[in-house]
């Protein structure tokens, strides 16, 4: 296993990129950005599979891959089984003596946006979980179907406006809380689960290198500011990443062995949700008088998780 | 147009969709794609301007039509902080030995974020029109602001 | 490695557990797999296999049938053998996947015992789970005994890894009338076997690290046409692979196989084309009705429903003045499917028999020698009437009143 050092950025720097440009992700989107520096992280072979999603519809568009490793995409679901056959047939043939270069280093690597790990591919990735394959499972959450333009997944907040959730005169948006995948992918029992944010590119690193090195099936969610989805200036990515991970509505922690949890990062100053809320435009119609009630909700929501991350790490649960 | 730090032979040769359009005969079988025209021995180990791309990788297409504003660089101020090269979403800032070289104008799709996480006062990256001259835009910069008491 | 079982010359096995046998004597890399009734004993056995040394490869046992057809596909990829098993409501649930296989051009070997496709429910064999299969682009093999299913089983992975084809393959077996029913099977001993089958070629794998590639990558209107076309040609290609596997086989074996298998075809004047166990029925009366009646009954059956053998077709049947057709699957506002494909062959021949479609068999139901009998007895009385004298499409076993659909046209 040969992890890239990361102690600072300039020695991150040396590494020789893996995902190539010309692929066709929005500008700013943070998709790659997260891609990158999982790829970077490790000078190791990567064999790597991708849901149907922005991520893949960008990279292999024929006659073109943006992919320096071994990539497969079958559907919108199933990263997860295609990753646990790659993996499993490694080990036959490692067993047989078959492979080409046995000894040669290899991860095996699954993305999936939220679509289509939250949702579609809820079930693959459980199974894949379960089995106990040598994966790490990558989560691109941007909280909506952004590929398809925009529709709610079970990702998406309470009060973001989105095309199948729409914000209008009688209501502000989406209703039903998020999915807590992480704390579900912990209940798995899987060695390795967190939740990290590309601002916070250095704890970024860490987690995946750790996940990277675990034997066993590990699952990361990474936030993925959506400039297209969220409604926000390009350039602002990184700045709306750090509102998400300083108002605490994207809390940065681990979980190991399913019981072990601990928060990687306390902001210095935490800040209002409505700092958030206004950085976006799918969050617009909540700064109505009407709506005001539902940031209140959320600030309150926020802070009550919080605590139970906080009182969980206390107690070493 | 400028072809930005490190340009290759290969890089950035085409528009995405200028492609050749061949016949069902000669398109790959199963839509494979292979990224490289001969084995290499661990790619991470070797720099993009010496890896042998095939036609098949995104390395050798450019998306430079999609900018209208473009990042321009400026050597003098940088630190080499590499908070550019981090978070730059196109592979597109050029990092080399620890040092910032410059950016890849075939691959920046002209986003802004480099920009806007330069951290050095003044940024050693800046938005221009995408039709400005680098050499004229370094003559633009501004002044080193003074910090809001 | 892997321990070798001894095997009799004559072992008593029924087809899921024939089918078991083929993939363990193929050494296979990648089983990944769900249980489903009526296939769930060629898991089971492989089960089996696994847990008392005789395999050395890897089986994923998964959460569904999706999740096995694409752990297949990833494994596959991956560059090794690659086989599972399903049946009909786990085959509709692959089918997203299959249409991902062959489009991936990756060989792979499913083995399915065909079984009827709810609602309602039902866990009987029919062909309906096969027939959802037909434009899935893999190639499609039919034992009609517990010996062909073992054999085909050897053969698919031959034909579907040779560098010529590189496409998924199905081997098909009737649900419980083959799947469970022990018959007579003359095997090879593991030896023979895996000779025959070969080591595994790989082509294009994502475990050789110094050729990365991309899988699945996505192709709009510039490109998409271009590829489908490319896999159709593939797949028509393969019938001479499958020709030269077959006459292999036959070598090693002294069974023989064609793409279209005939049967008493030689001077027959009467014909039943069918599918699965079916052909075996058919082939028992048409002997009963030659030496009973004098009919020139013969039976056809198209060994490979894909590559569809369009040209074997109308060479079985280029003298024959009556034809039925039998389709064991609900056609659902249409003729069957087989009936049309056997048309439209015969419909380029000078020949043009007269030829009727017969839906039978659904769910499980019998289909037993005395209606093959009356269904060739029809076709007797078309070919003297030289018109089709009843409906064109007819239900054959069903209760209720005679049901029928389309008269012939004869003015």
């Amino acid at each position: 296993m040969a992890l890239r050092p990361i102690k600072n950025l300039k020695e991150f720097s040396t590494a020789n990129e893996r995902l190539e440009g010309a692929h066709l992700l929005c500008p700013g989107c943070a998709h790659s950005m997260i891609v990158r520096e999982l790829m970077n992280a490790t000078d190791d072979n990567l064999v790597i599979a991708t849901n149907t999603g922005c991520l893949e519809v960008s990279t292999a568009v024929y006659p073109y891959t943006s992919w320096d490793t071994s990539w497969i995409h079958i559907g919108f679901e199933n990263a997860a089984s295609a990753i646990s056959g790659a993996e499993a047939m490694y080990k036959a043939r490692k067993r047989k003596g078959t492979l080409k270069d046995p000894d040669a280093p290899v991860k095996f690597v699954a993305f999936g946006g939220d679509g289509s790990t939250y949702d579609i591919g809820f079930q693959w990735l459980s199974g894949a979980i379960e089995r106990g394959h040598d994966f790490t499972y990558i989560c691109l959450d941007n909280e909506v179907y952004a590929n398809t333009g925009g529709q709610r997944s079970s990702s998406t907040p309470v009060g973001a406006s989105t095309t199948t959730a729409q914000a209008g005169r009688v209501s502000y948006g989406k209703k039903e809380k998020k999915k807590d995948i992480v704390a579900i992918m912990a209940a798995h029992g899987a060695p390795y689960v967190a939740q990290v944010a590309p601002n916070k590119w250095k704890i970024m690193a860490k987690v995946f290198q750790k996940a990277l090195e675990t034997e066993g099936p590990c699952f990361i969610n990474t936030v993925s500011a959506c400039t297209t989805e969220w409604k926000f200036d390009p350039k602002n990515t990184i700045e709306v990443t750090d509102l998400a991970t300083d108002t605490l509505i994207f809390p940065i922690y681990e979980i190991v062995n399913g019981t072990e949890l601990n928060i990687l990062y306390r902001p210095k100053k935490v800040l209002p949700v409505e700092e958030y809320f206004a950085a976006q435009g799918r969050f617009k119609h909540l700064f109505k008088p009407e709506n005001r009630h539902i940031i209140d909700q959320i600030q309150k929501d926020v802070n009550e998780r919080w605590e139970y991350l906080q009182r969980r790490e206390e107690a070493r649960v | 147009m400028s072809k930005g730090v490190l340009a290759t032979p290969k890089r950035g040769i085409r528009e995405l969709g200028a492609e050749e359009l061949v016949g069902w005969d000669e398109v790959t079988q199963g839509t494979i794609l292979e990224t490289f025209e001969t084995e290499v021995d661990n790619v991470a180990h070797i720099r993009p301007e010496e890896r042998p791309y095939s036609d098949f990788s995104s390395y050798t297409a450019t998306v430079a039509s999609w900018r209208v504003i473009k990042p321009v660089y400026n050597r003098d101020i940088c630190i080499d902080c590499q908070h550019c090269w981090v978070w730059c979403p196109d592979t597109s800032i050029v990092s080399r030995d620890k040092q910032m070289l410059g950016i890849d104008y075939d691959h920046c799709k002209g986003c802004g974020v480099c920009v806007e996480v330069c951290p050095t006062n003044p940024k050693s990256l800046l938005m221009f029109a995408e039709a400005e001259e680098p050499e004229v835009a370094l003559t633009k910069w501004p002044e080193k602001k003074k910090k809001e008491k | 490695m892997a321990e070798k079982m001894q095997l009799n010359e004559v072992e008593v096995w029924d087809g899921n557990l024939a089918a078991a046998q083929a993939l363990r004597q193929a050494q296979v890399d990648v089983v990944a797999a769900y249980p489903i009734t009526p296939s769930t004993p060629i898991v089971e056995n492989y089960g089996y296999f696994v847990a008392n040394g005789y395999v050395d490869g890897e089986y994923v046992m998964v959460e569904s049938e999706h999740a096995a057809m694409s752990a297949c596909v990833g494994a596959a990829a991956a560059g090794g053998r690659v086989a599972t098993a399903t049946s009909s409501q786990g085959f509709m649930l692959m089918i997203e996947v299959l249409y991902q296989a062959s489009g991936m051009r990756v060989p792979l070997v499913l083995t399915v015992a065909n079984r009827a496709v709810a609602s309602p429910l039902n866990v009987r064999g029919d062909h309906g789970d096969m027939y959802a299969g037909r434009d899935s682009g893999w190639v499609q093999m039919d034992a009609f005994n517990a010996q062909e299913a073992y054999d085909l089983t050897l053969c698919a992975f031959k034909i579907g890894e040779d560098m010529r084809v590189r496409l998924p393959v199905m081997v098909h077996q009737d649900g419980f009338l083959t799947s469970h029913t022990a018959q007579n099977v003359h095997p090879l001993q593991d030896d023979e076997a895996y000779k025959f089958v070969g080591d595994y070629k790989p082509y294009e794998e994502m475990l050789d690290f110094s050729k990365p590639v991309t899988y699945g990558a996505q192709t709009e209107e510039d490109w998409h046409f271009e590829h489908k076309a490319r896999q159709h040609k593939a797949l028509f290609d393969s019938a001479a692979v499958i020709d030269e596997v077959f006459e292999e086989f036959k070598k090693l074996t002294g069974r023989e196989y064609k793409r279209v298998e005939s049967y008493m075809m030689e001077d027959a004047e009467v014909a039943i084309v069918a599918l699965g166990t079916t052909v075996e029925t058919a082939r028992v009366a048409a002997e009963e009705l030659r030496k009973e009646e004098g009919i020139k009954a013969g039976v056809v059956a198209p060994r490979v429903f894909r590559p569809f053998p369009f040209n074997e077709i109308r060479d079985a049947l280029a003298n024959v003045k009556a034809v039925a057709v039998l389709d064991r699957s609900a056609p659902m506002g249409a003729m069957g499917a087989l009936f049309n494909e056997i048309s439209a062959a015969m419909y380029t021949t000078p020949n043009r028999p007269l030829i009727t479609n017969f839906i039978y068999g659904l769910g499980g139901r019998d289909f037993p020698v005395s209606e093959a009998k009356r269904i060739f007895k029809e076709q007797k009385a078309h070919a003297d009437a030289g018109y089709i004298t009843t409906p064109i499409q007819q239900f054959s076993g069903v209760r209720g009143p005679k049901l029928g659909f389309f008269e012939t046209k004869r003015s």
